[in-house]
């Protein structure tokens, strides 16, 4: 039967509903977004790779000698390692030039910001809740999330933050801008918000890529879209924003007067 | 293989310059730094009772160089023939190693915004050159050589005549740039050019002594966080992916 | 336009000749000194450097038509491969932005330094147009020549076909003039340069007046820091506590204008204690008894008042000198126009230098060794009945007739006495920097009918001149070879262009030349090239001229030492061959034949005397424009004493004025508050404050000591212009 109207909350799913929704797809990412994302990807991967091996000094140095010279050897010398380190960053700036200039209606506007980066009350119970049940203290259940849930709201907001500052402090120590003062707290900042980062990513790369429930959501970087399914579980108020676009649509598209309201969940 | 020392003999030096502007016009250093810097005492005493001392510094080359370490990005090293150089395409221009150096042997090239100092004509030697400011120093008064090489001029000066190091209870960093000169010249000298000890600027002192530990603890925690809820997972299967 | 002679293809063969084989052969000096700059392999080209006059060898390093590095020549057998820092700065100098770049005609008033660009076609046809109409309406001698330099010789040979005898050098007069004539009085043998000194093998350096360290010729630095680390002792007489003065064991802070005074005692004590060289001066020398007679009455109590030195300590530097004799140093200066006696210094200085048997001695002052040199078969120039107008070898009886009195030449023109100076030609001379009494040049100027000066830098005079002709830089030029006999090694070296002349910078003998051609004197020219000329000066050196070109210096064996010369051999060229302690020549003078101290005038009240000195980063007043060189040394300091600066409320760092006895005031210039220096005396670095406005460095820092010398004291027997009798006061407080 049709639904005229999008649920307030989750409610249980029998076998068959699940079944159709497990089959019907909506589109989560833009490809511009998932091109942006492995661009990420790699460039960040390769740019710690790099990165970790130009903090060479005695005093500062966390990497073990031997991996020091072995990225150093794979770029010839130290120069050239660090000439690959500022030119990918330098890419890396320009890629998101482009971005922003091209799209900032499309990813900055605050309807996407309030949308999609902004915690409100369910995401900040979400929080704790998951910690909680991720470390095995809790099996409650979760706060409805939307399109993005609290965790990766908040990962956004880091990178949000961190991003620019390691943009601007990589600029700063490749051109050796406003002098050695400046430069000097250039490098501190540009290796702490990097440093956020790494440990923010490590969650994201996890529940990405290695913790099982989130499978669709890895996919969904690849594929762009999510099943039904998995958005009605783990993302319910962007189901029910996508459904009421749905239903608007078929509203506009449909002559015949819509049934009683029902628990929006088809046949 | 060398370790090269220098010996600046006080007597002869008369504070020319000639140094300063062969080592420049060497090494393209802008007008008005230098890599080598010659200095002189105040005049002390009173007329007509007084004493003075001309003074030539540049990089050290030390035994302990401090400026090694303090050096982020590993621009600065110290080769087996105990030269310390800069390779100037890794230098970032932080300026941890100026503030580094008791000697303060080095300057912000303003060209380049890079850091640069003496490296004892590093390229020179190895075409069989004396660095430029021991060729061209009209008074005789630099000499430079192996000091393991005990029937060399340098070596000799240093471990038979006496020539000594200038170092304070700040900064004894073992420096290879020795000095001779009369007894009370050297006393002058000593008691005015004393090294400062070596500094780290904020920047530096709270990388290394509070946000790199920081940051490397949280990165492990959560690491170490990733890794329980890992396990967490193994053990209790994909049991919340029933639901 | 005319190009220059040597074609582009003979050039660059003569440089990749030069070049090739210093690259290949390196050099037969230590050979760590010579080898390529920076990474790449470049030309180097051996030549003499002229940031001053000492001539030292230069290796030049060309890439890409570019002068990028320049160093010491280990080949050259007088510096041996160092150089000063002038010297390594040369390449500022050839790329300086202000240099003269093309000829100039003044236009609007002269000294308002309006100019309009135009020719050599041109300029070189206006300045022979004007010399011709000169001549005719003047004669030839109302031309009065100022050189210079090297070069200096190719216009001097115009200058005398043209029919002039008045050539004047300031090296004469405002230099080394009194030390030439009276060392040549005593021994026979003018000093010449470079001073054949042999420090590196002293045991005892005595520096009177001189600031050797301060004051940098390279290879006597080089000797001086050699006998230094070899324990050599110091004795420096300086009324300021100089660089030298800091290493000495004895620093004689000796009241300025009583030197004779302290040598005189010195010769006293030294005969009086028998501790001169008797079988020296037996052997060599005449009139010592009358030398001793005359000193007896010198005692170190007498000098002590004078000099403001302790009678012990008279005593002591004397006994000192005759422990280490015969390896003892008199140095003999070089600027030594002081107070108007600076002959008798001199004769005084060469007496003790006698007694003490270091002339011609190791250690000592060493012989000259003659060289052949090549001349030109050239017609005889003509006459000039009416003499010359310096009052070389007239009014000035010792002056020399081949350097001139270039103070006379001022006075002459200013004057109209003997006759009507309407021309000066200045070539490589600052006459407003080097000759004192500035306020008289100038008026001098302002009288004549054309003034010409040929330079390579804007300095202030040029406004004052109707024609300014831009010379190349000794790098792109060649010169005639110097030939140096005073040393323990003589040698012959050779200054040839390393590039090509920038902008549209002539050489000097290109200039000459095109000058000579166009007053109908080509017979005095017969080389076209410089190569010929050069060709006909070594001829009978019998040398390789390649060797020359690609070595920059060819030595001869040498002959400095006494023992090894015969009386035969010319060794002592004085009328009685021996070295003359008592001058005959002074007497028939009707001048002191023995040097007597004359008091000369304290400074008044309030006032201090205005001593003068070198700077080793600056020559004269010939780099403040040069951009190392600036930043090494911008301006210059008035140093005074702690109690002097305190009296006048002066503290350091801030600035004063300077303010002579005729009321002439000085720029504000930077003060140096020191104990280093006699409370009655105040000194300045040369070469500052300068005028003009075409040297963007140099033009109005520091004061200028030449400004505030107003007033002179001439030396009655050659004219030097004694320039330490100007008093000043400081003026708290700049303008």
């Amino acid at each position: 039967m049709k639904t005229s109207t999008v649920p307030a909350h989750p409610t249980p799913l029998t076998a068959d509903q699940a079944d159709v929704m497990l089959q019907r797809h909506l589109k989560k990412h833009h490809i511009a977004i998932i091109l942006l994302h492995w661009f990420n990807a790699i460039v960040w991967g390769l740019e710690l790779v790099t990165g970790v091996a130009l903090i060479a000094s005695p005093i500062f140095r966390f990497a073990p000698g031997w991996y020091l010279s072995m990225v150093e050897s794979a770029f010839g010398t130290r120069g050239h390692l660090l000439q690959f380190h500022l030119a990918l960053g330098l890419t890396w700036i320009a890629v998101y030039l482009v971005y922003g200039v091209f799209g900032f209606r499309t990813y900055l506007s605050r309807e996407v910001l309030q949308n999609e980066i902004a915690l409100d009350d369910d995401d900040w119970r979400w929080l704790v809740i998951r910690t909680k049940r991720i470390l095995g203290f809790t099996r409650e259940a979760l706060p409805s999330q939307g399109v993005y849930n609290a965790g990766q709201k908040l990962f956004a907001l880091m990178v949000y933050a961190m991003v620019p500052l390691i943009m601007i402090t990589g600029i700063i120590m490749t051109f050796r801008l406003m002098g050695p003062a400046v430069i000097g707290w250039a490098v501190v900042l540009h290796f702490c918000a990097v440093g956020a980062v790494v440990s923010g990513l490590l969650i994201h790369v996890y529940m990405g890529a290695v913790f099982p429930e989130e499978k669709p959501a890895f996919f969904s970087m690849i594929t762009g879209t999510v099943n039904e399914l998995y958005a009605y579980n783990h993302h319910f108020k962007w189901w029910t924003s996508m459904k009421a676009r749905e239903l608007a649509w078929e509203r506009r598209h449909d002559e015949e007067a819509l049934p009683a309201p029902e628990p929006g969940i088809p046949d | 293989m060398a370790r090269w020392g220098m010996v600046i003999d006080l007597r002869s030096c008369v504070g020319c310059h000639a140094c300063t502007v062969a080592c420049a016009t060497e090494w393209d250093v802008p007008a008005g730094q230098a890599r080598t810097h010659v200095h002189a005492t105040p005049v002390v005493g009173t007329f007509p009772a007084l004493q003075s001392s001309v003074f030539v510094a540049q990089c050290n080359h030390c035994d302990r160089p401090p400026c090694v370490s303090a050096c982020p990005s590993g621009a600065t090293s110290q080769g087996a023939d105990g030269i310390v150089r800069i390779d100037r395409a890794v230098c970032i221009g932080c300026g941890f190693c100026v503030d580094a150096c008791p000697y303060d042997a080095r300057y912000l090239n303003p060209k380049d915004r890079k850091v640069d100092k003496c490296d004892f004509c590093a390229a020179r030697l190895e075409r069989g050159q004396e660095p430029a400011c021991v060729a061209t120093c009209t008074a005789h008064a630099k000499h430079f050589g192996d000091l393991e090489d005990s029937q060399g001029a340098v070596a000799r000066m240093v471990y038979e005549q006496g020539a000594g190091r200038i170092e304070s209870t700040a900064a004894a960093v073992g420096p290879n740039v020795y000095y001779a000169g009369k007894p009370s010249q050297l006393e002058l000298v000593h008691a005015t050019f004393q090294p400062r000890a070596s500094r780290m600027p904020m920047a530096g002192t709270v990388w290394g002594r509070l946000l790199m530990p920081l940051m490397l603890t949280v990165v492990g925690a959560t690491f170490a966080g990733q890794a329980v809820a890992f396990f967490n997972q193994l053990r209790t299967g994909e049991q919340d992916f029933e639901d | 336009m005319k190009t220059v002679n040597l074609t582009r293809r003979q050039f660059l063969g003569t440089l990749t000749a030069a070049g090739a084989a210093t690259a290949v052969e390196a050099a037969e000096g230590d050979p760590r000194r010579t080898g390529w700059s920076g990474t790449d392999r470049v030309e180097k080209i051996p030549t003499i450097c002229e940031m001053c006059f000492w001539r030292c060898g230069v290796l030049a390093s060309v890439k890409d038509g570019a002068v990028v590095k320049l160093e010491g020549n280990p080949n050259h057998p007088l510096t041996r491969g160092r150089l000063c820092a002038r010297g390594n700065a040369g390449v500022d100098l050839l790329y300086d932005p202000d240099r003269l770049k093309y000829p100039m005609l003044r236009v609007g008033a002269r000294g308002e330094g309006r100019f309009k660009r135009i020719g050599w076609d041109e300029a070189l046809d206006l300045f022979a147009t004007k010399l011709k109409a000169i001549k005719a309406a003047h004669g030839a001698e109302s031309v009065a020549f100022f050189p210079h330099g090297l070069s200096a010789r190719f216009f001097g040979t115009l200058m005398s076909a043209f029919g002039t005898p008045n050539s004047v050098e300031p090296s004469f007069a405002q230099c080394r003039g009194p030390r030439e004539v009276g060392y040549g009085l005593t021994f026979g043998q003018a000093l010449g340069s470079p001073e054949p000194l042999d420090l590196e093998s002293s045991k005892l350096i005595v520096l009177i007046g001189s600031h050797l360290g301060e004051n940098v010729f390279t290879s006597q630095i080089t000797a001086f820091g050699t006998a230094m680390a070899n324990g050599a002792k110091l004795i420096a007489v300086d009324p300021r506590f100089s660089t030298a003065a800091a290493k000495a064991d004895w620093w004689l802070p000796i009241r300025p204008g009583t030197d004779i005074a302290l040598l005189l005692a010195w010769m006293h004590v030294l005969i009086g204690e028998g501790l001169y060289d008797r079988d020296y001066i037996t052997k060599w020398a005449n009139g010592f008894d009358q030398l001793a007679e005359h000193v007896l009455a010198f005692t170190p109590e007498w000098a002590s008042a004078i000099t403001d030195l302790p009678a012990a300590k008279i005593r002591e530097t004397a006994r000192a000198m005759g422990a280490a004799k015969p390896a003892v140093l008199i140095h003999p200066g070089r600027h030594v126009t002081w107070y108007g006696d600076d002959t008798q210094r001199a004769r005084a200085m060469a007496i003790l230098t006698a007694l003490i048997g270091s002339w011609g001695r190791a250690g000592g002052i060493l012989l000259s060794t003659p060289v052949p040199k090549g001349t030109f078969d050239l017609p005889a120039f003509p006459d000039s009945p009416k003499g010359r107008a310096d009052g070389a070898g007239s009014r000035y009886p010792l002056a020399s007739e081949e350097m001139g009195v270039t103070n006379g030449l001022v006075d002459a023109t200013l004057s109209g006495d003997p006759y009507p100076i309407k021309a000066w030609i200045i070539y490589g001379q600052n006459v407003l920097e080097s000759i004192p009494r500035p306020q008289l040049t100038r008026k001098a100027i302002e009288g004549l009918d054309f003034v010409a000066v040929v330079d390579v830098m804007p300095v202030e005079q040029i406004n004052y001149a109707d024609l300014v002709l831009p010379e190349a830089t000794y790098l792109e030029r060649y010169d005639p070879p110097t030939v140096v006999t005073t040393a323990k090694q003589p040698f012959v070296a050779l200054r040839q262009p390393v590039i090509e002349p920038l902008h549209e910078s002539k050489p000097g003998w290109w200039i000459a030349r095109q000058m000579a051609a166009r007053l109908g004197l080509e017979a005095w020219f017969p080389w076209k090239t410089p190569a010929e000329h050069l060709a006909t000066i070594v001829e009978p050196m019998a040398i390789n001229l390649r060797e020359l070109h690609t070595r920059g210096a060819v030595p001869f064996p040498g002959r400095p030492y006494i023992e090894d010369r015969t009386a035969d051999d010319g060794v002592i060229q004085t009328s009685s061959g021996k070295i003359e302690l008592y001058s005959n020549d002074l007497k028939d003078l009707g001048a002191d034949p023995l040097p007597r101290y004359t008091p000369v005038d304290q400074p008044p009240a309030g006032f201090l005397r205005l001593i003068y000195g070198r700077a080793p980063m600056h020559s004269f007043a010939r780099t403040q424009n040069n951009e190392r060189l600036h930043a090494l040394m911008s301006e210059n300091e008035v140093w005074l004493h702690t109690s002097v600066a305190a009296e006048h409320g002066l503290r350091a760092g801030e600035r004063a004025v300077l303010e002579n006895e005729d009321g002439v005031r000085s720029l504000p210039v930077l003060v140096r508050v020191t104990e280093g220096i006699r409370r009655d005396c105040a000194y300045l670095v040369h070469g500052f404050g300068q005028g003009g406005r075409w040297m963007r460095l140099a033009s109005g820092r520091g004061a200028s000591d030449t400004a505030l010398m107003t007033r002179v004291k001439v030396d009655p027997l050659m004219g030097g212009t004694g320039m330490r009798v100007t008093f000043v006061r400081p003026v708290a407080g700049g303008v």
